[in-house]
């Protein structure tokens, strides 16, 4: 079943259009990537459908039309983004991060902080820096904390802008890992934005290719890595 | 030794007010980074109104309560129709805005209640002094080692500490006080958690303003009577009670304002030449040294983020 569809979608900012109509599906269950170069309007789509910039077109979530939502009713309807540049609240302790993340959720404190605990299992270096300041932990680690941040809120669908910048290989891969094991258990839908693709297609189920604001391509990972031309404008080999 | 006891506490109940007021320049300043300007004139504001409630029989107790209610619309006013629209253009046009509001509610006040001294029963005040939120009876203070402490006083910093406390558990323990952290610490993210910022700040600033109107009665109390300058050197002190503590610290708020009253008391009982006329320059002294030594305050934090 369709989770999420936007039919046309366009976004900006002031007088510049950066996303010219876009048509994206994400099926339930499904990690869908968005691969762009810089500039092609990767993060400007995560924000339209995440409400925090204005848009035009429809955008469906669950066959309900939110385009015309605030960002709050969208989280409350089951959508979460992971902002690029990771977004913790610095000033706050690890913990109040985590909790903060289940603003939206109306069930009362024992369940949150159960799932507090779950995901400090998931990721046990957050465990360790409980009570530090968000702030002074690492990349990886706040990358890390911004995801367990938006899957408090327990959403359908999450949103991811690039985890993998400014991260090293090898914790880019575990962050894809946890991404993928939520994915098969629990059916946890992604989408996700890149620029770097290797990692990003090895668990995609489809692949939309983004330039200029406009979807230029689109299909299953292995279809686009037999296409030479995008292998070699993304994949690099 | 009784007079030291007696100046220091007198500074203590002193920097309370101090503290109140430096309490919602801190929450402001946390919730939008500005410096709120009006904030004394806000104070000052709802301190004639509570006078006014007087004049209608309405007494203290109540009318100090519909004060600080008053301050709550009065900040979530300033928030929503004023500061929220400039804010998008630029942070120096609030600050502007602020002045701006700080110069129309002073005029406001002239033009209410006019520009002599209130209660007047010249003017046909029924209240013959601006009524105190304690006994201030010449004969209501208690005798510790030997020095004379007023009820008043003691009253004073007590309601400081116990507003510090619900303060403190507001901002700990409840959801709307993880909003207002979450919101001062990154405004973006606590969008994208679902918080609607907009009404948060709305909310910080009312809050303000009511503490503020608080400090603003407590003030007219101690000098007995209201007027369109009463709250200009307090503002002035209180700035210096947030910049001492840390400008986005509510502890430090109270220390700082409690620390301002000890330290200009002492300065002006013990110094000769400070006096009562120099005390002002205290405060202007401890802003600059704060500035150079220690920029964020006792307990402020510096900005530092690992990326």
């Amino acid at each position: 079943m369709t989770l999420l569809r936007t039919r046309g979608l366009t976004a900006g900012y002031g007088p510049v259009t950066v996303l010219h109509g876009l048509d994206l599906e994400v099926a339930e269950g499904e990690i869908v990537v968005i691969l762009g170069a810089n500039g092609a309007g990767k993060t400007t789509t995560m924000r339209a459908i995440s409400g925090t910039i204005p848009r035009a077109g429809s955008v469906e979530f669950e066959g309900h039309d939110v385009h015309k939502s605030a960002p709050d009713a969208i989280v409350r309807g089951g959508i979460a983004q992971v902002p690029q540049g990771r977004g913790t609240f610095p000033e706050l302790s690890v913990e109040d991060n985590l909790k903060v993340g289940a603003f939206v959720r109306r069930d009362g404190g024992g369940t949150i902080g159960t799932d507090v605990l779950r995901w400090f299992e998931v990721f046990p270096r957050l465990a360790e820096r409980r009570s530090q300041r968000a702030g002074s932990l690492s990349g990886g680690e706040q990358q890390m904390l911004a995801i367990a941040r938006a899957l408090m809120s327990r959403p359908k669908l999450l949103l991811c802008d690039e985890p993998s910048m400014g991260l090293a290989p090898l914790i880019t891969q575990e962050l894809f890992q946890v991404l993928e094991r939520l994915n098969k258990e629990e059916g946890l839908s992604v989408l996700l934005v890149e620029q770097n693709a290797n990692l990003a297609m090895h668990m995609a189920d489809r692949v939309y290719l983004l330039e200029t604001g406009r979807i230029v391509a689109s299909g299953s990972a292995a279809e686009l890595s037999a296409d030479d031309s995008i292998r070699k404008a993304y994949l690099g080999f | 030794m009784e007079l030291f006891l007696q100046r220091t506490v007198d500074g203590l109940s002193e920097g309370s007010v101090y503290a109140l007021l430096a309490l919602g320049l801190v929450i402001i300043y946390r919730g939008t980074g500005h410096l709120n300007f009006a904030h004394g004139e806000m104070a000052l504001f709802c301190a004639y109104a509570v006078y006014q409630f007087g004049e209608w029989g309405i007494p203290i107790g109540i009318a100090v309560v519909m004060g600080m209610g008053v301050g709550f619309l009065v900040g979530a006013t300033a928030e929503v129709a004023l500061v929220r629209p400039v804010a998008r253009k630029s942070a120096f046009a609030v600050f502007i805005v602020t002045i701006g509001l700080f110069q129309f509610l002073n005029w406001l006040d002239g033009a209410i209640w006019g520009g002599q001294q209130l209660p007047n029963t010249g003017v046909g005040s029924k209240q013959v002094s601006y009524p105190s939120l304690f006994p201030a009876a010449d004969d209501d203070f208690v005798t510790i080692f030997g020095a004379e402490i007023t009820i008043k006083s003691l009253g004073t910093i007590g309601l400081v500490l116990v507003l510090s406390a619900v303060l403190f558990f507001v901002f700990n323990r409840t959801k709307l006080g993880l909003a207002m952290r979450a919101v001062a610490s990154n405004a973006d993210s606590a969008k994208l958690v679902g918080i609607r910022t907009n009404t948060v700040l709305m909310f910080s600033w009312g809050i303000a303003a009511a503490i503020g109107a608080l400090g603003g009665v407590v003030t007219a109390g101690n000098a007995q009577s209201v007027s369109q300058s009463l709250m200009f050197s307090v503002f002035i002190y209180a700035s210096a009670a947030a910049t001492l503590g840390g400008f986005d610290s509510p502890l430090g708020a109270v220390v700082g304002g409690l620390a301002i009253g000890v330290i200009q008391n002492l300065t002006a009982g013990y110094v000769e030449w400070v006096g009562q006329e120099m005390k002002v320059g205290v405060s202007f002294l401890v802003i600059v040294a704060v500035l150079l030594v220690k920029p964020s305050g006792l307990f402020g934090t510096a900005k530092v983020e690992r990326v």
